[in-house]
């Protein structure tokens, strides 16, 4: 069912219902079916959250409104203006209002806000030249009306994440005026800030709703779509599982829309702890970077939480005991040796793994296949003369099927894969050499809902074969379904320590909010960019 | 607990596929293609008297092992994800050492032969420092360097070409023949088979498609990154040396010259090379390939009367075409 001629103008007079109005939207991609009969109703000036794991659906809509995807059929109405989807490009979508902060925001990093505004608005001009002064003011205007306290000639690296995200946002809304609103579209916000950041972005995002702007908020993170949505659109399968007009839905009300079945791994591990009391690692008075002199043990088949805010130092522990960071004081034990790796090679013969936090740049290997992607960590120790291809396929061909991951075959390019099977696969590297100590940094971070609760059930299995297992998370729900204990990292000190089942999300939320007080050892912040 | 996770959907696969015929076709067009050039130079009529001789082809298959020899030394660094530009230089230096070491010096044949080839592989061992340890730009170190070492040379020989004092027996050596084909030819076709073993079957090698992949990444699964590329760089100026050596035994004199045309061909050679066999992949098999098309249509150019800028148009317009085609290749493999 297609629309007649596009931008036929709703009857004058009356004031649209929605803002945003897709219906009977079908898309196929090479025979699968993306997108089966979806739809949204976006009402004006409201918070509405699209959610759904992945393969869901939701890109796929969402690059379908930002024009990048065409639909196999559909009706479009944005502000009660019909779009005939297909002739819709990017720059319809723009004309008709909508505007698009993806998780990359697509700043110029090294250039200041003003440039960064006026790269995508054009440049003000005085004659032959640039009218800087114009620029400054006009960009100085909207940073005050959106109340951010930022200079315009500051540099993007300069500013804290939170405020680099806002400054996307403002730049997305430049041109917005009473006469002419926006639908703001926001991919995924909060993926890459800390939960303090996020807080914040969502508190500026909750004031502009509460102005009357119009915004579809794409996220994983439940919680955090909770405290700001008013409406929900949840898709499963391409098909719309459940639309929530003006609702206050529960996490698990959320998840069960999204998933459909039994999500029993997202839950607490509670009494399943596999702990046993063989200590694995031992660390003293370790210090590195932000870290200030920590003493942790993990045992055996114990998964161990660390969190804290950002530049807490949580990801410079992972690193110094990987051996890709040395510590300049403290002591490591690992299995009753002293252990103090000089590079990432010794603590893996040691029997250390790390998963690392940011996928795409420390675990991808893109054009490499998958079998490839799983065997370059076991390379040394595969070698008997002749690098055994057969036996890394076969062996990839089992980590595929144990670990479920949805991939052609071993042969498949590693980037084939959504991000959540490639989060699994960076794990079955992993565990294919059958480590004694498992660290991941942030191993479901980007990763839709049902991922998530099998890389939980991987990371369980590990631990129960025996493997200690150390996650660095900033993700409390995470920590708090996973760890058997949690420690809370603040400004390179361990604050508090959490057994399972003591707290919940919020009484850990609480702990990591509480930063410790700077004392007087402590030498000057240095901003830590990884941690 | 212990239960493998569940997954609820069928194996999606979201990229198109290439259908086999169309793979395999992919993976052989630049071999066909080889084959087409010399049956269109052996019918072409104002080539076909010299083209197909045996006198020609044993040329050909010299100028080969010289190209391919520089072409596999350059597969080192750019699998691993750098360029090395001061080859060429490096190889033409070997070449006139070589012969300069036994005209000027009187240095016997087999000292001649090793001490060229060992400061090749010094050349490497300082591309290597100024690029991994320092950081500069392969690009720019590598043309520097290449400059440097041409200019040394033509003070060296003093911009005359070395014709007397050379050990006949390396000229005796590179207008042999080994079951009719020269043997300079064999030469290459070990090394290339000790390269591919290397490549394909030895953590070494494939580190290097895992550096060249992701160097964040391969430190990450505990890869010597920076002592592997710094491999690579001695590696690729140690096999340039012995290159020259080769040439010198064909040609029999040595002149310096700042090594463009054998670098620009050996590069056309490895990027046509990455269209082939693999394709989007730098292989041994493909870059030989390669190396056969450029020298065998350079030799049919020449033979067909073709002016000398002629086969300059044909090198720069051979590794235009073939970087294009292997980025190509090597974007659509990533689906991007």
């Amino acid at each position: 069912m297609n629309t007649g001629a596009a931008g036929t103008p709703a009857a004058p007079g009356t004031t649209p219902a929605y803002a945003l109005r897709v219906e009977h939207l079908n898309k196929e991609f090479a025979g699968t079916r993306a997108l089966n009969n979806a739809s949204v109703f976006v009402r004006p000036g409201t918070v509405h959250a699209l959610l759904g794991g992945n393969g869901s659906g939701k890109s796929t809509t969402i690059k379908i409104l930002a024009g990048v995807y065409t639909a196999d059929s559909g009706e479009l109405e944005i502000f009660g203006k019909r779009y005939d989807l297909r002739d819709y490009t990017p720059a319809t979508a723009q004309a008709a209002g909508l505007r698009f902060v993806h998780q990359d925001l697509g700043l110029f990093q090294n250039l200041s806000i003003e440039e960064n505004f006026a790269l995508d608005s054009g440049y003000p001009t005085r004659g032959p030249g640039v009218d800087w002064r114009a620029l400054r003011r006009r960009v100085q205007a909207l940073l005050d009306e959106y109340e951010l306290p930022l200079r315009p000639d500051q540099p993007i690296y300069s500013l804290r994440p939170s405020d680099q995200t806002m400054v996307a946002i403002v730049r997305a809304l430049q041109d917005q005026t009473a006469d002419s609103q926006h639908i703001l579209v926001l991919d995924e916000p909060t993926a890459r800030l800390a939960a303090h950041e996020s807080e914040l972005l969502l508190e500026q995002v909750r004031r502009r709703a509460a102005l009357g702007q119009t915004i579809v908020i794409v996220s994983h993170r439940l919680r955090e779509i909770l405290s700001v949505a008013q409406d929900y659109t949840v898709y499963r399968d391409g098909r719309l599982a459940g639309s929530l007009v003006d609702a206050k839905p529960t996490e698990d009300e959320l998840i069960a829309l999204m998933a459909g079945g039994s999500v029993a791994a997202l839950r607490p591990t509670g009494e399943a702890s596999h702990a046993r009391t063989d200590v694995v690692l031992h660390v003293k008075g370790l210090e590195s970077g932000p870290v200030r002199g920590i003493d942790f043990q993990v045992h055996e088949g114990e998964i161990l939480g660390l969190t804290g805010l950002v530049g807490s130092g949580r990801s410079s522990v992972l690193k110094t005991i990987f051996g890709e960071h040395q510590p300049s004081a403290g002591q490591m034990t690992l299995l009753g040796k002293p252990y103090a790796p000089t590079s990432v090679g010794e603590a893996m013969d040691a029997g250390v793994a790390l998963v690392p936090e940011d996928r795409a740049h420390e675990a991808a290997f893109p054009e490499q296949s998958v079998s490839e992607n799983i065997a370059v960590a076991k390379l040394k120790d595969d070698w008997t003369g002749w690098m055994p291809r057969g036996r890394e396929r076969s062996r990839a061909k089992e980590l595929i099927r144990r670990f479920g991951i949805k991939v052609a075959g071993p042969d498949a390019l590693f980037t084939s894969m959504s991000g959540g099977n490639q989060q699994k696969t960076v794990i079955a590297r992993w565990l294919n050499r059958a480590p004694r100590l498992l660290l991941l940094d942030e191993p479901t971070q980007g990763v839709d809902v049902m991922s998530r609760a099998d890389i939980y059930a991987l990371i369980r299995e590990a631990a129960a074969e025996g493997c200690a297992v150390v996650v660095a998370s900033s993700d409390l729900s995470e920590i708090h379904a996973l760890a058997d204990r949690t420690i809370v990292l603040s400004r390179g000190r361990i604050t508090a320590e959490v057994m399972a089942g003591d707290l919940d999300v919020d009484g850990l939320n609480r702990l990591v909010l509480r930063e410790r007080p700077l004392s007087t050892d402590d030498a000057p912040e240095s901003p830590e960019p990884n941690a | 607990m212990s239960n493998p996770p569940q997954t609820t959907e069928t194996v999606s696969i979201p990229a198109k596929r290439t259908p086999a015929g169309l793979r395999i076709l992919e993976a052989w067009a630049m071999p066909l293609l080889t084959v087409l050039v010399i049956v269109f130079f052996s019918l072409n009529p104002a080539s076909s008297t010299a083209f197909p001789s045996i006198n020609n082809i044993n040329v050909i298959l010299g100028s080969i092992a010289v190209v391919a020899l520089v072409a596999i030394a350059a597969l080192f660094p750019l699998i691993s994800g750098y360029f090395d530009f001061s080859l060429g230089a490096v190889a033409v230096m070997s070449q006139v050492l070589c012969a300069g070491l036994m005209a000027k010096a009187g240095l016997p044949l087999w000292a001649a032969i090793i001490i060229p080839i060992i400061i090749g592989g010094l050349v490497g061992v300082v591309n290597g420092f100024f690029v991994t340890k320092l950081g500069m730009s392969p690009f720019v170190t590598t043309l520097a360097m290449s400059m440097l070492i041409s200019g040394l040379m033509i003070w060296y020989t003093d911009g005359q070409t070395i014709v007397s004092g050379i050990d006949r027996s390396i000229f005796d050596f590179g207008s042999s023949r080994w079951l009719g084909l020269p043997a300079v030819f064999f030469v290459t076709v070990a090394v290339a088979i000790v390269t591919w073993y290397f490549f394909t079957h030895t953590p070494f090698g494939r580190s290097l498609y895992a550096i060249g992949s992701s160097a964040t990444a391969a430190k990450l699964v505990g890869i010597p990154v920076t002592k592997n590329v710094w491999w690579s760089f001695i590696i690729a100026g140690t096999i340039a040396g012995g290159a020259g050596i080769l040439q010198l035994a064909r040609q029999g004199s040595a002149t310096a010259s700042d090594g463009g045309v054998l670098l620009f061909q050996a590069l056309a050679a490895v990027f046509l090379g990455a269209t082939a066999i693999r394709p989007g992949f730098f292989n041994v098999l493909g870059t030989i390939i390669g190396a056969m098309f450029v020298s065998i249509s350079v030799s049919g150019l020449t033979l067909s009367g073709a002016s000398g800028w002629a086969s300059n148009v044909f090198n720069g317009a051979a590794l235009l075409v073939a970087v294009a085609l292997s980025t190509y290749l090597g974007r659509r493999k990533r689906g991007s």
